[in-house]
């Protein structure tokens, strides 16, 4: 890749930096190569499959008549709950680890909760329809217990509480959600708070502020942007997961991603899967606008 | 109206003091619970599928009505599973050590070539669409562009796959170190006469490999884990151990997936573990 090798003359700078630049586009190639061929190349092929057979917008048309148009809108209100659940938890949690717990437990704490990222999904779903089935740990619990009579449907069942095709997802699938996508708000939420100053916090509780107006007025305007990061991280690979409601869902909670599985698996209508991915890939983009539409957000996304 | 010097005194007095207290003690013991119900709810799964995983029965019941290690003897016997972790782990090993040299030139793009800017910035979108694309577009767009192309499903799309999807996590890794290195160290060597080869071997790459180690472990348990995109390329003739594991849920076999379940955690955990010595996370 060097070329003739040896001193460089540095009376010829100008051909030294061209023989650089020409080495540095060269070296640039190799991985922008892949990413060509196994990025853009593809989503430039879903957008012309789904336009096809030659030019027609009928794979689209057949999207909005169909029943997939309120299992997108599903998948995405599960997206929005589920990453208003993990915030929930992340806030105070990362706040006590960054602020009250002391120094040096910090860091193996934090590891603690981040292990789970290295872990495999598929096999951290299934560990729930142990603890969730009619003869699972909680059942075998509440019902010698006595606190109840006979095993809840706790496994695979819809909440059926919602409005419309937007419906809270039923106790396995948000539990199974939560536990694989909260380490990462957690990570990300975690050098937001750090990095939050905590003698504001003390002279707001000195002022007379009690525990809500500290958090609303001080912590939530100086962690914010950790936190919509942390959101736009986790929010698309939860309204886009395929395994978690596979696993863990009732048939009537079916996913975006099952459908694009299906269609492409069982039914081959690749047109058709191409349409439903690019108007699912579109919202998910303009979500992603919006978020980064903020510099603090940008800042801190850059971080990954 | 509260008049404010009044509730300043109040805060002050002996009431005052107690309230405090009282309040920080409450809110110690919120936080506390939090934190405490989050490990509880972090580790607990993991906890009850390796207590069942000692069942005799293939079904396990609630308490056991024993203990052995039968089914950790299935597993390993299992043909199929052990292919497939044999499968995973060759995967997992490639797209590790390539993952992280193509990732390696894509963070000295982004960071240091004498390329324009827009033309470097643009190399990082591209590199960084598996994060912000939802995968299962990204798993559908490859797998319909390898069906229309003719490379079909297999092996090879499977490796270029999983060679895609680690890349943006070892460059921007990388490239968040390779930023910190001060440049004038590298420029310094070539006007002493070294070239570019020998500049990076000895200059440039001892200061990055804290992170090339990092992204070589990362980019491993990612593969190794990967589910959604393998799943679109496979094709029949591949099998790794997310797609037996995923397998083995969908017909339900209990008692061997319990104990094939401990086998990966303990050994991503051991990968994660390694990592965790090495560097820390923040």
């Amino acid at each position: 890749m060097s070329g003739p090798t040896g001193r460089i003359p540095w009376s010829l700078p100008e051909r030294t930096d061209r023989r650089r630049a020409v080495v540095d586009a060269g070296l640039a190639a190799v991985p922008t190569a892949l990413a060509v061929a196994l990025g853009v190349v593809p989503l430039a092929v879903l957008l012309v499959e789904s336009l096809s057979p030659p030019v027609t917008l009928s794979n689209y048309a057949a999207l909005g008549e169909s029943v997939y148009l309120p299992v997108l809108v599903r998948s995405l209100g599960v997206g929005v709950v589920i990453t208003g659940a993990c915030l929930a938890v992340a806030y105070p949690v990362t706040y006590w680890l960054a602020h009250v717990c002391p120094v040096r437990y910090r860091l193996p704490i934090l590891i603690s909760f981040t292990l789970p990222l290295w872990l495999n999904y598929v096999v951290l779903n299934y560990t729930w329809v142990w603890i969730l089935a009619t003869d699972g740990i909680v059942n075998t619990v509440l019902t010698a217990g006595g606190l109840v009579d006979r095993p809840l449907d706790l496994l695979r069942t819809a909440s059926g509480i919602g409005i419309g095709p937007v419906e809270l997802p039923g106790p396995s699938v948000g539990l199974g959600f939560v536990h694989i996508y909260l380490p990462y708000v957690l990570l990300t939420m975690y050098v937001s708070m750090e990095r939050l100053d905590y003698r504001q916090v003390e002279a707001a509780r000195d002022l007379g502020a009690g525990g809500l107006r500290v958090f609303r007025d001080v912590v939530v305007p100086e962690t914010y942007a950790g936190a919509v990061a942390g959101a736009l991280i986790v929010y698309a690979r939860i309204a886009g997961a395929f395994a978690t409601p596979q696993i863990l869902a009732s048939p009537s909670e079916q996913m975006i991603a099952q459908i694009i599985t299906t269609q492409f698996y069982d039914v081959l209508d690749y047109p058709f899967a191409a349409a439903v991915s690019v108007v699912f890939l579109v919202v998910v983009l303009v979500g992603f606008g919006i978020g980064a539409l903020s510099t603090d957000v940008r800042a801190e996304l850059k971080r990954w | 109206m509260v008049n404010p010097v009044a509730e300043t005194s109040d805060r002050t007095g002996a009431a005052g003091w107690v309230r405090r207290h009282a309040v920080a003690a409450l809110r110690g013991g919120f936080f506390r619970t939090t934190v405490v119900a989050t490990a509880v709810f972090l580790y607990l799964p993991v906890v009850v599928v390796g207590y069942l995983s000692l069942s005799p029965g293939s079904q396990p019941s609630i308490p056991l009505d024993g203990v052995t290690l039968r089914w950790y003897g299935a597993v390993l016997s299992d043909a199929r599973f052990v292919r497939g972790l044999v499968t995973s782990g060759v995967i997992g090993v490639v797209a590790a050590v390539a993952g992280t040299g193509l990732g390696l030139l894509a963070a000295r793009t982004i960071v240091r070539a004498r390329l324009p800017g827009w033309l470097r910035a643009s190399v990082a979108v591209v590199v960084a669409i598996p994060l912000f694309v939802p995968t299962v577009v990204v798993a559908l767009g490859i797998g319909i562009t390898a069906g229309r192309v003719g490379i079909g499903f297999g092996l090879v799309p499977v490796v270029a796959g999983h060679l895609y999807w680690v890349l943006p996590f070892s460059t921007f890794l990388i490239a968040s170190r390779y930023a910190t290195i001060d440049r004038r160290m590298a420029e310094v060597a070539r006007d002493l006469g070294a070239d570019g080869v020998t500049t990076f071997r000895t200059i440039t790459l001892p200061q990055l490999w804290p992170a090339l180690v990092a992204s070589v472990l990362f980019a491993f348990a990612l593969s190794f884990n990967e589910f959604l995109l393998t799943f679109f390329l496979a094709g029949s003739g591949v099998t790794t151990m997310p797609l037996e594991i995923y397998g083995k849920v969908r017909i339900g076999a209990t008692s061997f997936l319990n104990a094939a379940s401990v086998l990966v955690l303990l050994f991503s955990g051991a990968v994660a573990a390694v990592a965790a010595s090495l560097e820390p996370p923040t």
